[in-house]
């Protein structure tokens, strides 16, 4: 997918380095600042919702977005979809991805 | 490494072992959508190296294979990571008078299932110790088992056809972690409204839509809280 337009190089890494930042001054925050730090009660509440809304601004385009447009009738949202609710009713982790794909995959077929 | 760092080694290592069976398959996945996303495999590993965190990776590898604008790369990897600084402001009291290198690693080791099954069992704990070995023996195993299982990705990966839409299994990662997220009302809701409204603004220059679209999610999810517990109250 994208093959012309992917990072390279320099670029790359200095991507890599960001998201490692990204990751490891939250994780390692309180943990090696001590707990005489607090953060306010009303912002604990409020960054519990990042990353659900995250994960949905990562999948909702995936899912609904053809070559830039909407299009509700594709086989990703089918996809997304089937694998949302295998994942709400079992427990099984590879169940999803099986099902996802087999759908994607029969939707091209 | 004294007794009760040993002990408290086992406890979290038993704890750990059945949550562990489900990083399998997200390994897998991450490794081969690192390489469907075009990435080398020497830059493939690297990257899992020095980021190790599943969701952080697969949800910038569909930015990286687009080439978005970096500071978009590092803001949603952030956004993605914030519950951590929750997790970590929650554990903080277990790591008192813990030496600071041991801090840092483990800073860079926590993931969400050890803070899942260890958060409550190493605060109610008076032994440093017992708690170190608590926390360090299921992570340590976790980061073996993710670097291992990410590896037989990214190396199967050329195995697999270039046509499969592999990549695709990277958004199924995403939407199975939205399952447990999305049984709470206002967190369906935060998630609901964050990706219709990156959705809408799509068109919007340097893809501030996504980030418009993540804060208005999160601002949904919490006044939905702030109605529901209101509602609660009466």
């Amino acid at each position: 997918m994208n093959e012309g337009s992917l990072l390279s190089g320099g670029w790359l890494w200095l991507a890599f380095v960001l998201i490692a930042l990204a990751t490891h001054l939250p994780r390692g925050s309180f943990i090696v600042a001590g707990s005489r730090a607090r953060l306010p009660e009303q912002l604990q509440r409020a960054l519990r919702y990042a990353p659900a809304a995250a994960l949905a601004a990562l999948v909702f385009p995936d899912m609904l977005l053809v070559d830039g447009a909407i299009d509700p009738f594709n086989a990703k949202l089918v996809a997304g979809a089937g694998a949302f609710v295998v994942a709400l009713r079992w427990r099984n982790p590879w169940l999803p991805f099986i099902v996802g794909m087999a759908i994607v995959w029969l939707g091209r077929a | 490494m004294n007794e009760s760092f040993r002990r408290g080694a086992r406890e979290g290592f038993r704890a750990f072992l059945p949550l562990s069976v489900g990083l399998v398959p997200w390994a897998l996945v991450t490794g081969v959508a690192m390489r469907s996303t075009g990435l080398s495999v020497l830059e493939a590993l690297g990257m899992n190296l020095i980021v190790f965190a599943g969701t952080a990776q697969l949800g910038t590898l569909p930015l990286i294979g687009a080439g978005a604008p970096l500071w978009l790369i590092a803001v949603t990897a952030l956004v993605l990571n914030l519950r951590f600084v929750i997790f970590s402001a929650a554990l903080a009291p277990a790591f008192e008078r813990v030496p600071v290198l041991q801090r840092l690693l483990s800073g860079y080791l926590l993931v969400d299932g050890v803070f899942a099954i260890g958060a409550e069992r190493m605060l109610a704990s008076t032994d440093r110790d017992w708690r170190m070995g608590f926390f360090l023996a299921p992570s340590i195993y976790a980061w073996v088992l993710w670097q291992v299982f990410v590896m037989c990705g990214v190396l199967g990966a050329d195995a697999l056809p270039r046509d499969w839409s592999l990549e695709f299994m990277a958004t199924i990662a995403l939407i199975t972690l939205l399952v447990p997220i999305a049984r709470a009302r206002p967190m369906m809701l935060a998630a609901l409204v964050g990706g219709v409204a990156t959705v809408v603004l799509r068109e919007m220059p340097l893809r501030l839509g996504m980030i418009v679209g993540i804060v208005l999610g999160i601002a949904a999810g919490f006044v939905a809280e702030r109605w529901q517990s209101r509602g609660e109250g009466r």
